[in-house]
């Protein structure tokens, strides 16, 4: 069955005027302690729904954006709101139930090596909802959303990169967040795997999942024409509703 | 309630598999602070039984003996016996006669027959002996004793009064309390280096498992309960370790002191199962103490 047939109409990028945003940043600064400045000034909001790809050059600035995001870092200056909840001023107590609100995955995919697919991806729930019912149910049909639901027992060793990165994603999307984090998901992939990654993204964002992807894979996000928000020496320099990898008419060496 | 259970389960089960799972590393600390709950606990029952040793000299510290010539009457011993017996600095008095002067000796292993040859008679002298309310007594009642008529001079003293032994007693056991204190309190602290050292190699191994649990919601204490049971369960099997072999190697000892030496030193069972008892909760709260800081640095990082 294709996933897609069992979808939700995609929710709509451009918001109704009034819509609270679920992430906004308000004029927002990193200088780390050795004086780098890795974001700077930056202003943003983003929808429910929305599918937004950050691009930029290696250390643009793209993963402090994210690390900011779930408060792996404190910013500067500036406020960052998420889901209407200033996550700036957040004390450490508060920060769990930040972070339940999203669903990661990295270039590297963190798996647990000892694990095998199905305890990798529930232990993201014993961890945020402990005693959560029907466990078992919802980690295979999370599986059967990435496509792993025949590789319930194998352990990450014995799966491709490919598959590595969608258990990673079930694993993500297990406690059925409100908001999908991907830095560099597709960095250490080939060019199909990579694009059937960033279909199950797109799939995901179809579920009304608001998804936010750092990236500098050119050929997808032109192929895909979503929003972009280009970031340059830690600067929002591009957010376009469809754009491309590259400005209109802009070329690089 | 449903949601606490289960988080004491994945704790539980966490700990456990924590433990099993990087086997090699958690034996190794686990045989490393035996061997420290080892010298913890040897140190205490040396100390222990050193200051036991001691204590028991000095009771024996506390009675003078005051040789009798052989010549005298019993009613004129019993005369004394009873003047002695109504001076207030004194606790007790007792008499031994010349046989049982030979019985005491040989209990204490004196081999007497050569010299009974010898002689052709008993050569030790009959005594009063007093028990003294205070120790700083002694020097008056032994200058008392050695002016009565009744006293045996014959061997060079007439009592066995030995002014430098009490202070030299009371210093010994200062000293060995002391030694045993900051010994223990040294290997304490070694010991807790050594657990926060191995426990932190052991999170470092899972630093990847930690931060998936920070990124996925995980609270700090949820986060930190397996590794800390995990001390306390390396802490406790350590310390049964430690106390086992420290209880094997009292018993042996203690049969090798009695056997070899006349110090007649008694098993002290009650103080052992103390001692256990106090290694074992020592060894969980230093486990326990050590992960929560090894871990500390990881969950702040």
């Amino acid at each position: 069955m294709s996933l897609a047939a069992v979808m939700p109409p995609q929710v709509g990028q451009k918001p109704d005027p009034g819509m609270r945003p679920v992430i906004s940043f308000h004029g927002v600064s990193k200088t780390y302690p050795n004086g780098t400045e890795a974001i700077r000034d930056v202003d943003l909001a983003i929808y429910q729904g929305d599918f937004c790809f950050v691009v930029g050059a290696s250390g643009s600035g793209k993963t402090t954006l994210v690390r900011l995001l779930i408060r792996e870092e404190i910013a500067s200056t500036g406020r960052i709101f998420v889901d209407g909840q200033e996550t700036t001023r957040m004390t450490r107590r508060r920060l769990p139930r930040l972070r339940r609100k999203f669903g990661i995955v990295f270039q590297d995919y963190k798996l647990l090596p000892k694990l095998t697919v199905a305890q990798n991806v529930a232990f993201a729930l014993q961890v945020t909802k402990p005693g959560q019912r029907h466990l078992k149910e919802k980690v295979e049909e999370t599986l059967w959303i990435v496509g792993l639901e025949d590789k319930l027992d194998t352990f990450p060793d014995e799966l491709s990169g490919g598959e590595q990165q969608r258990v990673a994603i079930a694993r993500a999307l297990v406690h059925r967040p409100r908001i999908f984090l991907a830095d560099e998901p597709t960095g250490n992939l080939d060019p199909d795997t990579s694009w059937g990654i960033v279909q199950l993204l797109l799939q995901i964002n179809h579920r009304g999942t608001t998804v936010l992807m750092a990236t500098h894979n050119r050929e997808i996000v032109d192929l895909c024409r979503r929003r972009v928000i280009a970031i340059d020496s830690g600067r929002v320099v591009r957010d376009e509703v469809e754009g491309g990898y590259l400005r209109e008419g802009e070329a690089t060496i | 309630m449903r949601g606490l259970l289960a988080s004491v389960r994945f704790a539980l089960v966490a700990a456990g598999q924590n433990f099993t799972r990087n086997l090699a590393v958690s034996m190794a600390g686990v045989f490393t602070m035996g061997l420290i709950m080892l010298l913890v606990g040897g140190t205490l029952l040396l100390t222990h039984t050193v200051d036991a040793i001691l204590a028991q000299q000095e009771t024996q510290a506390d009675e003078i003996h005051i040789y009798l010539q052989d010549s005298l009457s019993m009613r004129t011993i019993a005369d004394y016996e009873a003047r002695f017996s109504h001076d207030l600095r004194v606790n007790g008095v007792a008499f031994t006669s010349k046989d049982q002067a030979v019985v005491l000796a040989q209990q204490r292993g004196l081999q007497l027959q050569s010299a009974f040859n010898v002689l052709g008679n008993n050569p030790l002298p009959a005594s009063i002996d007093l028990h003294v309310r205070t120790l700083g007594d002694l020097g008056q009642l032994n200058n008392l004793a050695k002016s009565l008529p009744i006293v045996d001079t014959s061997s060079g003293s007439a009592t066995d009064y030995n002014p430098g032994v009490i202070p030299r007693l009371q210093s010994l056991i200062t000293v060995t309390v002391w030694v045993g204190g900051v010994l223990s309190a040294v290997l304490a602290v070694i010991s807790l280096v050594i657990i926060m050292n191995t426990i932190r190699t052991a999170v470092y191994i899972r630093r990847t498992e930690i931060e998936i649990m920070k990124l996925v919601g995980a609270g700090d204490w949820f986060v930190r309960w397996p590794f800390i049971l995990e001390g306390v369960f390396g802490g406790v099997l350590a310390a049964a370790l430690g106390a086992t072999a420290v209880a094997v190697a009292y018993r042996f000892l203690l049969t090798q002191a009695n056997t070899q030496t006349y110090l007649g030193i008694t098993f002290d069972g009650r103080y052992l199962t103390a001692m256990i008892v106090l290694l074992v909760a020592f060894g969980a709260a230093l486990g326990g103490f050590g992960s929560f800081l090894g871990v500390r640095r990881f969950l702040h990082a």
